[in-house]
């Protein structure tokens, strides 16, 4: 792997996923400031990652992945917070405060960050991918679970968010 | 990818970009700040505890209490021993951030259970000796002059606080470690 190639995925990884990794760190992070720190490390963990990058695997996985484990041990090391909530469990949503729909683009998106934040790890990337548009067996790629066990949960998310959002909030009912 | 399945998730944050690469050749990300700090707080504490113990066995050298100087020697071992300990724990962290999310996991989860199940043989253990070395020669010395019903109860409170706190530490990290172990038998019974 050559410098230039390198730096060659980084900047193809930045012109297809720089909004999705901006939105998985604001999901998975609640404070901006911590967000932007987190988004910055997951930058850096791809550009370096970019040098043991041997194609095995589409980009957009590797930089899924990279991602998503990054935002991971974040995760892991924040300290205390609320016992996660698995998503057959979720009853009704928690209302995001005050600061949360400050620094949220809409109600709706601030809503969808609380519940990630309430889920097992992985199925807040789960739900985070399947919000990307990924398809069930993308993300059965990026997080190493059975496509059974991906289509589960997305048909469990579909029912949480038909359940608690509005259908004007809805997008893609069939979407998978 | 398809059609985002609820669009205005997509809506937000859709002019962000990466950072210049070249703000990553000088950046320490935040598991490299991690490792730094840990080796911070390794050699501040054991730079403490070399002053702090070294200074009493030489005093207690000067004055010729052997068994106090084999005590504060064996802390200083013991402590050695420690942070040796948390180096090579720390050196052997894996990453491969590039795994399965799955897989990362279960690897971070195991990596943290197995520090805390083996906190009583690397944390405490090694902390035991020099500990009970001290409270024997003290508890010894007042007998000497008191006798040992009067050595025995006066020491009684203190070693009950600190072999208390070790058994707090250790049975705390076991039950850390347990918590942990549930964490990874519920991902491996993902599927």
């Amino acid at each position: 792997m050559t410098e230039e190639r390198q730096h060659q995925l980084y900047r193809e990884a930045g012109e297809h996923f720089a909004p999705a990794i901006a939105r998985l760190a604001r999901a998975m992070e609640r404070d901006p400031d911590r967000a932007r720190d987190l988004e910055q490390d997951m930058h850096c963990e791809l550009f370096r990652s970019f040098a043991r990058f041997a194609g095995d695997c589409a980009l957009k996985t590797w930089v899924y992945r990279v991602a998503h484990n990054v935002a991971a041990e974040h995760r892991l090391r924040a300290g205390r917070r609320p016992k996660p909530v698995a998503l057959e469990d979720i009853g009704d949503l928690p209302e995001p405060e005050d600061a949360e729909l400050a620094a949220a683009e809409s109600h709706a998106v601030a809503r969808a960050r609380v519940i990630i934040r309430s889920l097992p790890t992985l199925d807040a990337q789960v739900m985070l991918l399947w919000l990307e548009g990924e398809t069930a067996k993308d993300i059965a790629e990026v997080t190493g679970l059975a496509s059974g066990a991906v289509a589960t949960r997305i048909h469990r998310l579909k029912t949480l968010l038909a359940d608690q959002f509005a259908p004007a909030e809805h997008g893609n009912e069939d979407h998978d | 990818m398809t059609d985002l399945p609820f669009p205005e998730w997509g809506s937000a944050a859709h002019d962000a970009q990466f950072s210049q690469a070249r703000s990553c050749e000088t950046r320490a990300t935040r598991f490299e700040r991690r490792i730094r700090v840990r080796n911070a707080i390794e050699y501040i504490a054991g730079a403490l505890v070399a002053l702090l113990f070294g200074g009493a066995t030489i005093a207690a050298l000067l004055r010729g209490e052997i068994a106090f100087a084999l005590g504060f020697l064996l802390v200083l071992a013991g402590t050695a021993a420690v942070l040796w300990n948390l180096h090579r724990r720390g050196a052997n962290l894996e990453r491969h951030p590039e795994d399965t999310c799955r897989a990362h996991l279960r690897r971070q989860y195991e990596h943290q259970r197995a520090a805390l199940a083996a906190v009583p043989a690397w944390y405490i253990g090694p902390l035991l000796p020099g500990t009970l070395a001290i409270y024997a020669t003290v508890t010894a010395k007042v007998a000497e002059k008191a006798g040992w019903a009067t050595a025995l109860s006066g020491i009684a409170g203190p070693a009950a606080i600190t072999f208390g706190l070790f058994a707090a530490i250790a049975l705390a990290n076991l039950w850390g470690a347990r918590r942990l172990a549930r964490e990874i038998a519920a991902l491996d019974a993902g599927d």
